[in-house]
């Protein structure tokens, strides 16, 4: 058998990150507590030229190497760069908080750079094998990230649970893999497309593999009813590791999703479309109305959550490209919006102070003008208010769904998006008609601020140019 | 002659058991552990099968991974127990309600 | 009924049975000894499935290694057995009736009407000098490189999390140190001093 070197061209990301994490493992032991930076300083020099490998390596077509186990396609190029930079802002809080609680420990960068391995492994899988390592190599690190804080009662419950749950939903999807191979006899994307397309859709086992699927993703997407860890897991574990399983991670969700069930398994798409809207209407449904009722603000953020994942399924159920774009442009936004509104969180606690209830955002205007005006973009991107990025991501998905005739559908997810409006409102209320409980000093980092202030007011600056963001979804889908 | 049916129906016994394992073990979360390497037992029988039926080595491959993500899975797992167990002197699921979603 | 199909029966039923024994057991030792027991008996039905290589590596990883640290860590953390069991039965009829509905449901599907031995012919046995491992062997490190790859990655975070979830210094607690031990010069130890001699009290 011939090896040709060429093949690693478009694997460099990864083997570069690889690298990268394997070193920094190592110089992390050498150092002090007082040189503790240097780990965090080479985390984002190596997620900053990954970004730049990975926009070396991109092309307009497909490769597939590895013996069909890898696929590099620009779908797979944009969702890379957007995880990195979605991490690197993520590191750049998680400093700030991790300094602030007096727990700066280099394992939770390494983890978080395994974890983002896991995440562009699973982007660019071209088979079951290989998407299920990916998922399992995010999934045992993240596990790992919500018990970091190893004296906390709430981090180590928080982590229990939601290593209990995934492992039940990776057995859920094992036994729906096992099945789509038991009916089609492959493991490659292509080769099980092509076999369904010849083998016809009126296979019994085929579908029932992919009820079993389909609830393996809805668990990790977080769906309604297999949602039951996302709420626990935001409150019980350290806020960055919270904000860090709340953004990049779904970006890689929706990719399982679309090469699962486009890539592999589009001639079902009559059977999986039943199954997505069912979780798509409960998540919007149950995330909307529950987060009313919510006085801490992470768990508000999870169960809105809930409801961002309704919309991103809502668009990939459409079963069009459009579709697929308009979810793609969801996700990545979903992705700066959480962030955003962690690194809010983050900047506003202190030690023995998390900042996480509603009412500690009291009179936020008065403590500090710029940062409330950050949040208000957050909430109103989040709300779906124009002009922000938000409304259009809402927007796409919703002309997506009525395209193909589910204006049902699209009429429900609007509904439920006014109800939820509601609670996002509440806090810019808060925040500027209310008198504040706390007066002390606002103190972040100066970086901290800078990028924070982007980051905001990029959700206005998409909002008001998404063009450029939507060209990027559409290459990947073209 | 043993049929294909007879590997499958095995292994879908098993899957069931370890379902209602999950159920009825909410005082111990060992035991919950353990349900989970049966779920992933039952997946292994079903790859096997297949595998030999379709006269492939893919589903043998495949049970290869699985064995070694699961034993990193309860490598993990345990590690998560201790820390549980140090925290709060106690591996009851229903006595970790500090969190309840 | 084939001597095959025989042996089929006995280790189903018997990892069946092991099976039950893990969920229903109090006990987390005996729960644990039973999934040895059940690990033993899939092998047993792995290797009529001819995959022999795969039956040796779940006896030896599985019940080696696996189980061992399960049964080390029940032992370690030497829980309370005897507490309560009274809300045991409370999600029992539960668990049961799903399990039941769900077993019903496979069976439907995977029963003989789609994968009986009508439709997917038993296999010709391999020859006597076919090696299972050599077979694996051959695609795991040319065709599956890079999950092979992967699964390595995997094991390295497993290490990390479970190094770094459980090691803690307490400060109260001594250790040693090697490298300093072997870095000790014996100046650092014994210091001679010099001093006049004194007189011996006569």
């Amino acid at each position: 058998m011939h090896f040709d070197s060429s093949t690693l061209i478009p694997v460099l990301p990864e083997i570069f990150i690889l690298t990268m994490v394997c070193l920094i493992m190592i110089i992390d032991l050498f150092l002090d507590e007082s040189q503790r930076q240097t780990t965090y300083l080479l985390t984002q020099i190596s997620l900053a030229v990954t970004i730049f490998i990975t926009l070396l390596v991109s092309s307009p077509e497909t490769q597939v190497v590895f013996d069909g186990s890898y696929i590099r396609d620009p779908m797979s190029d944009g969702l890379k760069v957007f995880i990195c930079i979605i991490s690197m802002v993520a590191f750049v809080y998680s400093k700030e908080y991790l300094l602030k609680h007096d727990q700066f420990r280099g394992d939770f960068f390494v983890l978080g750079l395994f974890a983002i391995l896991g995440m562009m492994v699973m982007v660019s899988s071209a088979s079951f094998l290989s998407i299920y390592l990916g998922l399992e190599l995010l999934s045992l690190s993240l596990y790992a990230m919500v018990a970091f804080d190893r004296d906390s009662k709430t981090g180590s419950e928080a982590a229990m649970k939601y290593f209990m749950l995934g492992a039940i939903a990776s057995g859920m999807l094992l036994y729906g893999i096992s099945m789509i191979y038991g009916a089609t006899g492959h493991i490659g994307f292509s080769e099980v497309a092509s076999a369904v397309a010849t083998s016809g859709t009126d296979n019994t086992v085929l579908v029932f593999g992919l009820v079993f699927l389909v609830i393996g993703l809805a668990f990790k997407l977080g769906a309604v009813p297999f949602h039951m860890w996302m709420p626990d897991v935001y409150h019980g574990a350290p806020t960055p590791v919270a904000m860090f399983i709340g953004s990049a991670p779904k970006l890689a969700a929706f990719a399982l999703a679309i090469r699962m069930l486009v890539d592999g398994l589009e001639g079902l798409h009559a059977d999986w479309q039943g199954m997505l809207i069912i979780l798509a209407v409960l998540s919007m449904a149950l995330g909307n109305v529950v987060a009313i009722a919510q006085t801490n603000i992470k768990r508000m953020l999870a169960y809105s959550t809930i409801s961002h994942v309704g919309f991103i399924m809502l668009g990939i159920l459409a079963g069009t490209n459009e579709g697929y774009i308009s979810s793609m442009f969801y996700a990545i936004t979903y992705g700066i919006m959480a962030v955003c509104s962690f690194g809010i969180i983050i900047a506003f606690s202190r030690k023995g102070f998390e900042a996480d209830q509603l009412d500690d955002y009291k009179g936020l205007h008065e403590r500090s003008p710029w940062f409330a005006l950050m949040m208000l973009f957050v909430m109103f991107s989040m709300a779906g208010v124009p002009p922000t990025v938000g409304f259009f991501a809402k927007l796409f998905v919703l002309d997506a769904v009525i395209s193909v005739g589910l204006t049902n559908i699209a009429l429900i997810a609007v509904f439920f998006s006014i109800i939820g409006v509601f609670y996002y409102i509440r806090i810019i209320k808060l925040m500027y008609f209310d008198k504040p409980v706390d007066d002390t000093p606002f103190e972040a980092s100066i970086d901290t601020k800078v990028v924070l202030s982007v980051n905001g007011t990029s959700l206005l600056i998409l909002g008001l140019f998404p063009a450029s963001l939507l060209s990027i979804c559409t290459a990947a889908f073209g | 002659m043993i049929a294909l049916s007879d590997f499958l129906i095995l292994s879908a016994i098993l899957f069931s058991l370890s379902i209602a394992g999950i159920f009825i073990n909410r005082k111990n979360i060992i035991i919950l552990l353990m349900c989970v390497e049966l779920m992933l037992l039952a997946v292994n029988i079903n790859f096997i099968a297949f595998s030999h039926f379709l006269g492939d080595t893919v589903g043998q491959v495949f049970v290869f991974f699985i064995l070694t993500v699961a034993a990193a899975e309860a490598a993990i797992g345990l590690a998560i127990l201790i820390v549980v167990f140090r925290n709060r002197r106690t591996i009851d699921v229903e006595e970790l309600n500090t969190l309840n979603g | 009924m084939t001597f095959e199909l025989f042996l089929f029966y006995v280790f189903s039923a018997a990892l069946l049975y092991a099976a039950t024994m893990v969920i229903t057991q109090r006990n987390s030792v005996h729960s644990a000894l039973f999934l040895v027991l059940a690990f033993c008996c899939a092998a047993g039905v792995w290797l009529l499935a001819e995959a022999e290589f795969l039956a040796i590596v779940l006896i030896l990883v599985y019940v080696g290694a696996v189980m061992v640290l399960f049964l080390f860590v029940v032992m370690m953390l030497d829980v309370d057995q005897a507490s309560d069991r009274a809300g045991y039965m409370k999600y029992a009829p539960v668990g049961v009736l799903i399990a039941v509905v769900l077993a019903i449901e496979l069976m439907l599907v995977v029963g003989p009407g789609n994968f009986g031995l009508d439709k997917f012919a038993s296999p010709i046995p391999h020859a006597a000098d076919y090696s299972n491992t050599k077979e694996l062997g051959r695609v795991l490190y040319t065709v599956y490189m890079y999950p092979f790859e992967l699964a390595a990655v995997i094991l390295l975070v497993a290490i990390i999390a479970a190094i770094g979830l459980t090691l803690r210094k307490r400060p109260q607690t001594r250790y040693q140190d090697p490298a300093k031990q072997v870095q000790v010069k014996a100046a650092d130890r014994v210091r001679i001093v010099k001093m006049a001699t004194e007189k011996k009290w006569s």
